[in-house]
């Protein structure tokens, strides 16, 4: 019997009971679409972010601070206690070393703002306007007014939403508006600093690394003498190339010059942590939507060993007229291998569309969307695509097809042994 | 002397009902010719079907022997005999088609078996099931079909392969007796025809009496042998 006979047998085999087998594909297809929706939600996640750092966080550049902090969301992360005090004149050493370009201290204070609509906490920065923008040059840029390269003392530039806090158009704080900052050092000591604002930046979204839409920037001379400190947050360091080697033999310069006791954070290390925190994910949730195809593999060979039970007549008279035992479980497994397409094939695209109905769901103004209404996926300011994978289409199609058949060998060889004139007596 | 078709030294068989052994054969010798018509007749319990199973590779012996065409089956395994079944043509008396294949598709599948071309296969079972007179019935599934439409069915499906003889287990045991001598002179005309070997077996005497050759037999043995 040639195979395309002993598929177009099984297939009928398979028509006849419609029911039962939609049934045992259905467990294939919701083991498949959940596969197919998790992976393709985090790989599109996974792109959103990565894309996001790599923003926010140019290659060719090292961000020195005290203790393991990443630094990744300014003001939000404190770093580990420590003795050792990184200061703003630090600069000089790390500009010393062999393929830095230069080397800028930020200052990281969070501080209350006046406004009409009450009080606004935010992360003042203090920076050196001209380095900053030079290493940020494609976030830390203005949408209006203008970010001085030399600025004054009152100089204040407000991140994207610091001047529109809703996202609605109701600007607390626009271009050339007094700006009055408040700093709370201690329960008893309350200090002002005034200034005006010449830049509002253009948004910047997501937790990139360096400029972000809730800070506000001051000279960092001025932060020095507000804040009563020389003592910085962070020292950025522009490298000369982003080449691995350059990464690596700074890294070892600044840990060096300072005994080991900063922390050097490259965007190499930053994109190997989240990737290495997405493979983990990943596998979790693959780990979840393989128990469901277990349980449905479980199904098949259930349906299998009953419906080979009613049809044991049907392989009696098969195996009189003649056909092999390797035929009659060639034909079984093509009932398994037809399940297993179907229910794949199908998996996907249901998969597909909830993965699709899930990134929606986030950008309606569902629990998780932050910025209500708007039509983009978004999750914390993000878009998220689903991403569909050659590997994750490939790999789901045949974890489908092996997962029937592997759950229906064990029947189909069953059946495939059995004697005719047993078979053919069998009630 | 010629080979003879069929041949059985000494064929026994013993199998378990439960805990019981039960003897279905002691000791049968048999010998058929190629052309024979032989009827093998006996009460139920005689051991006439374990026979035929076993003459058409679908049982295996305990003991003894069985040669088709001075070939001994008794050595050959489980391919080897699915290819043995490939030239014998049988005939139950359940029918035993496939319900959910047409006429036709049943007696296509046999084809398919052996590997015939999808063409070949049509323009055969066509033919076969116009020979026994299903010409209008070539499209039905057997559900919608006579008890001796049915068995027609399966006797255009035992010839479909060229079989080098045909077995028929009770063939009229399930349908009325005007049927029953329908088919009957159909299988009588296949033999005198074509002149195809066929082993009937039955506890009907009318049927036995279309033979040319009448084996009785009870308790596992033949105990009788006429020839009309």
């Amino acid at each position: 019997m040639n195979i395309s006979d002993v598929f177009s047998y099984a297939f009928g085999a398979i028509k006849l009971r419609k029911l039962r087998a939609g049934l045992t594909t259905l467990g294939v297809i919701i083991g498949i679409a959940a596969i197919v929706a998790l992976l393709s939600i985090s790989q599109g996640l996974q792109i959103t972010i990565t894309d996001q750092l790599q923003t926010g966080f140019a290659t060719d550049t090292l961000i020195v601070s005290t203790g393991g902090g990443l630094g990744m969301n300014p003001g939000a992360m404190t770093a580990v206690e420590s003795d050792f005090e990184l200061l703003v004149n630090y600069t000089k050493i790390i500009d010393e070393i062999e393929n830095v370009e230069m080397s800028t201290a930020v200052i990281q204070k969070l501080c209350n703002l006046n406004s009409t609509e009450g009080e606004l906490t935010v992360t003042i920065v203090g920076v050196d306007f001209a380095k900053y923008a030079n290493i940020y040059s494609s976030t830390f840029v203005a949408e209006r007014g203008e970010t001085p390269l030399d600025p004054d003392n009152e100089t204040v530039v407000v991140g994207k939403l610091v001047s529109d806090p809703g996202d609605n158009g109701t600007l607390l704080f626009d271009v050339n508006d007094a700006i009055e900052i408040i700093w709370t050092p201690s329960l008893y000591q309350v200090k002002t600093y005034t200034g005006h604002v010449t830049a509002v930046l253009k948004e910047i979204g997501g937790f990139g690394i360096g400029p972000s839409d809730f800070s506000v920037y001051i000279p960092i001379s001025q932060a020095q003498s507000f804040f009563g400190t020389d003592e910085c947050d962070q020292i950025i360091v522009q490298l000369e190339n982003d080449d691995k080697t350059t990464i690596e033999s700074v890294s070892e310069a600044i840990d060096e010059a300072f005994s080991d006791q900063v922390s050097v954070v490259s965007s190499i290390a930053v994109l190997d942590i989240m990737s290495s925190v997405f493979s983990t994910v990943e596998l979790f949730l693959a780990g979840i939507a393989a128990i469901s195809l277990l349980v449905a593999g479980i199904g098949i060979m259930n349906i299998m060993i009953v419906s080979l039970m009613e049809r044991t007549r049907e392989i009696g008279i098969l195996k009189a007229l003649g056909m092999k035992s390797r035929t009659v479980l060639s034909i079984f497994l093509s009932e398994a291998v037809i399940v297993g397409l179907m229910g794949a094939i199908f998996g996907i695209a249901s998969g597909w569309v909830l993965a699709n109905v899930v990134a929606r769901v986030f950008s309606g103004g569902g629990p998780f969307g932050m910025s209500g209404g708007n039509q983009a996926a978004t999750v914390g300011g993000m878009t998220i695509t689903p991403v569909l994978t050659p590997t994750v289409l490939i790999g789901s199609l045949a974890f489908g097809v092996v997962i029937s058949v592997v759950f229906a060998i064990y029947p189909a060889w069953q059946a495939s042994r059995r004697k005719p004139v047993d078979a053919l007596r069998y009630e | 002397m010629t080979t003879p078709i069929i041949q059985t030294a000494n064929l026994r068989k013993t199998y378990m009902l439960g805990k019981v052994p039960v003897e279905a054969l002691v000791g049968v010798d048999l010998r058929i010719e190629k052309g024979d018509f032989l009827a093998i007749l006996g009460p139920s319990g005689s051991g006439k079907s374990t026979l035929l199973n076993i003459i058409g590779a679908l049982d295996k012996s305990t003991d003894g022997k069985v040669f088709i065409e001075g070939v001994d089956i008794s050595t050959l395994h489980d391919n080897g005999l699915a290819d043995l079944r490939r030239k014998i043509g049988f005939v139950f008396q359940f029918f035993n088609l496939i319900p959910r294949l047409t006429a036709r598709g049943n007696v296509e599948l046999t084809m398919a078996i052996l590997g015939l071309s999808k063409k070949e296969r049509k323009k055969r079972a066509t033919e076969l099931l116009e020979s026994v007179g299903l010409k209008e019935r070539i499209n039905h599934k057997p559900a919608e079909l006579s008890g001796g439409e049915r068995q027609r069915v399966a006797i255009a499906r035992a010839l479909a392969n060229n079989p080098k003889f045909l077995l028929m287990d009770e063939p009229t045991g399930n349908i009325d007796s005007k049927t029953a001598h329908e088919i009957m002179e159909l299988v009588n005309r296949l033999n005198k025809k074509r002149g195809m070997t066929t082993v009937v077996i039955t506890h009907d005497k009318n049927i036995a009496s279309q033979a040319g050759r009448i084996v009785h037999m009870a308790d596992g043995l033949i105990v009788q042998e006429e020839v009309n």
